[in-house]
């Protein structure tokens, strides 16, 4: 997010700094310097260097060379992890995205005008609590919703369903059922920033629009979308990252089974660190994990950056 | 492998801290630094016999000695199985935790040399003695391996797991207690017959990991036994290995019906409310839910079976009490655990429905108390305890519990499961064996 503001106001021309005055701002970096050197760059260096060792995480590391990353290329274990990522991308950044736009473009142009800002405020708050509560009370509550004889088969049973599904029990219903539970928490997310962005559309394009005779469908495809780029990219770059570092809601509810149908590169690291003891490994998937999501990151900037000079 | 942490673990967590029995005696005591505090950590649910004992045996600390500031923290077992081996590494050790017993937990961190020796002390007061053969799980080699070797832990209590049984259900549908593999076949028919799926069972926990064991040591001799947790040779995988023979039996059961296939998505709680609501007239159970069914199961009568087999059962010593290498008050932590170990807190622990290690039989005078600390004394008198399946293996656990999960599912076969088991254990074994 850092990187936007900064290609923002490269965007934004004004008079270039001068030296003397360039470097007056620099203290004002100290206190966010120092908090990234300790929180991030610190650990995020050890953790490349531990990588290359063979540690169970206590006494003292010996060097393993690139044995840990030689073994990664062929854990199948490891790429079964990615590939659930893809899923996890799919539930918590391309459906709340898309479907969070439809529902900010519903709740402010028709909603709003029509029931009055209340209402809608109200709406926004509801879509938005999932991601005030902590995933680890949600997941807890999830999980008695989804077991075999939990709430929502109590419910399809009484509707008739004489045999529903083992939601979190079954390989092929946990990824599904937990990828359900993601969209319900991230759609908030994206729907607040959607509301917020469709505030700073000009109401003249879509006056002007509307006078000549384009439907909502149309005024949402041509107007909105376009005007809400720079939301969208923020959005599904922040949830994309999230979707790939994702953790809490799988510990929660899964614990990445049953057998690996729902694990992830971060549990998946988490496992070797605390179960194994295989700490150098962990550290490795760690770092892997680490130069994908700063990859990503770079080519989404690329992209948005070609798209807004076009 | 026995794990308490269930979904109230999570909420026993956070309450930790506020359910804190802080037995300070002596209020105006703010008495601090080394040998002045005594803090003392363990993850038995609050009020089950273990607690109850130590609890009591807390309060005699605190007016043994009365200037100390005793702090004691309740944990979650899965919170020692995931970071036990942190903890112990950090400047921030309790002086006195209960610590899970098996090669991966307390073998492991007694081989880096984070536990006291405790060989010495347990001599010197008698714990071997009270102990006995239990003694096992407290004792390691320099490889972290159980078996003879100097002693890191105590264990003050035992365990097994075995079959519980509705007997007003057995009575109704004319079903006798299972003493063969037949009969108990025989009684599972007879159920499923009734449109009863028979026995309650939990694959998204630990429960269904502990049924896999008792099949298993069932078929199982001591050495074989010996074999598997000493890493003597790579795992058999043959059709004749008695971990095969119980991975087969489990998902036959599971095909027939006696356990749901459902059961994937049950926790250890769901399966137990299964059995205390009457709904399934059989489980297979540690004893630390005993003391909970005869709080809460009161509208049947039940009693109790072992796996008909070998004579050999899933159990062995209980959790153990270890003395981290950085405790300051060690001596207070040996005070303590002297408490543990008295008749007093043996036969409370009994009395309460608990399995202690020297309940003095005619001072024992609950029902339930008395029958499982019979069973437990008669398993570790003919050699019967057949421990945990994951005890071998760093992270046995997690691997034994996901396959056999897939394995009550239906989408991993025995000879899968068989396979992914090897791995990681031969993995070992070729190391340490």
């Amino acid at each position: 997010m850092t990187v936007f503001t900064a290609a923002g106001t490269r965007a934004r021309s004004g008079p270039p700094l001068s030296r003397a005055a360039r470097k007056g701002y620099l203290r004002y970096l100290a206190p966010g310097a120092l908090g990234f050197v300790i929180v991030v760059l610190v650990p995020f260096v050890m953790n490349i260097a531990i990588s290359f060792t063979d540690w169970s995480g206590i006494g003292a590391p010996s060097f393993a060379g690139l044995d840990n990353y030689r073994r990664l290329v062929g854990d199948e274990m490891f790429w079964s992890a990615f590939a659930n990522s893809i899923w996890f991308i799919v539930a918590m950044a391309i459906v709340p995205t898309a479907l969070g736009l439809v529902l900010a473009a519903g709740l402010f142009d028709y909603l709003e005008p029509r029931f009055g800002q209340r209402v809608s405020s109200a709406l926004r708050a509801g879509f938005y609590l999932p991601q005030v509560l902590p995933v680890a009370v949600a997941g807890i509550v999830w999980g008695w919703i989804l077991t075999p004889y939990g709430a929502l088969n109590t419910v399809l049973q009484k509707l008739g369903v004489t045999d529903p599904p083992n939601w979190l029990g079954d390989t092929a219903w946990a990824m599904p059922s937990v990828m359900l539970v993601l969209i319900w928490i991230q759609l908030g997310y994206g729907l607040v920033i959607f509301m917020a962005g469709m505030a700073r559309i000009d109401p003249q394009f879509h006056e002007a629009a509307e006078l000549d005779g384009a439907s909502w469908l149309t005024r949402f495809r041509h107007i909105t979308i376009p005007q809400m780029q720079p939301e969208i990219f923020v959005v599904l770059l922040t949830t994309t990252i999230a979707a790939l570092k994702v953790f809490g809601p799988v510990f929660v509810l899964t614990k990445g089974g049953p057998g690996n149908a729902t694990n992830v590169p971060s549990y998946y690291s988490y496992s070797n660190f605390f179960g194994t003891l295989q700490v150098g490994y962990g550290a490795a998937i760690a770092t892997a994990l680490t130069v994908v999501v700063i990859a990503l990151t770079a080519a989404f900037i690329k992209i948005q950056s070609r798209a807004e000079g076009a | 492998m026995v794990m308490r942490s269930r979904l109230r673990g999570a909420f026993a967590l956070a309450a930790a801290v506020t359910l804190a029995l802080s037995a300070c005696g002596s209020g105006g005591d703010e008495a601090g630094g080394d040998g002045k505090t005594f803090t003392v950590w363990w993850y038995e649910d609050a009020g089950n016999p273990q607690d109850k004992a130590w609890a009591d045996a807390l309060k005699d600390f605190q007016a043994a000695h009365p200037a100390v500031k005793v702090k004691f923290e309740r944990k979650v077992w899965q919170q020692i199985q995931d970071a036990g081996a942190m903890i112990l590494n950090s400047n921030d050790v309790p002086d006195l935790l209960e610590y899970n017993k098996g090669n991966a937990t307390a073998g492991a961190v007694a081989a880096k040399g984070l536990l006291t020796d405790l060989t010495a002390e347990a001599t010197k007061r008698g714990w071997d003695k009270t102990a006995g053969a239990a003694m096992t799980v407290g004792t390691y080699d320099t490889k972290g391996l159980m078996g003879p070797g100097k002693v890191y832990g105590i264990p003050s209590y035992g365990e097994y797991v075995s079959f519980s049984y509705n007997k007003d259900m057995f009575a109704k549908y004319g079903v006798g207690v299972p003493a063969t593999m037949d009969e108990l076949v025989a009684a599972f028919e007879k159920f499923k017959s009734q449109g009863i799926t028979p026995l309650a069972e939990s694959a998204g926990d630990y429960p269904a990991q502990h049924l896999l064991w008792g099949l298993t040591v069932a078929k199982a001799d001591r050495n074989w036994l010996n074999g598997y947790f000493g890493l003597k040779a790579p795992l058999d995988t043959s059709a004749a290995s008695p971990l095969t023979q119980a991975a087969q039996t489990l998902a036959d059961w599971t095909a027939k019906g006696y356990l749901d296939k459902k059961s994937t998505g049950l926790k250890a709680e769901d399966a137990w409310d299964l059995f205390r609501t009457g709904k399934a007239p059989i489980t297979y159970n540690g004893t630390w839910m005993v003391g909970d069914f005869k709080e809460k199961i009161k509208s049947f009568q039940w009693g109790q079976f072992l796996m008909p087999g070998s004579g050999i059962n899933a159990g062995s010593g209980g959790n153990i009490w270890v003395v981290p290498t950085k405790a300051g008050g060690k001596d207070l932590a040996y005070d303590f655990i002297n408490l543990t170990m008295d008749a007093k807190r043996q036969d409370l622990m009994a009395n309460a429905g608990g399995v202690a290690l020297a309940a003095k039989p005619d001072a024992v005078s609950d029902p339930t108390g008395k029958q499982v600390n019979e069973t437990f004394a008669k398993l570790a008198s003919t050699d019967g305890l057949g421990l945990y399946g994951d005890w071998p293996v760093p992270n046995f656990y997690q691997v034994f519990f996901s396959n056999t999960q897939t394995l009550v599912g239906g989408s991993q076969t025995p000879a899968k499961f068989m396979e992914q088991l090897k791995t990681p254990y031969d993995q070992v074994q070729s190391t340490v064996g």
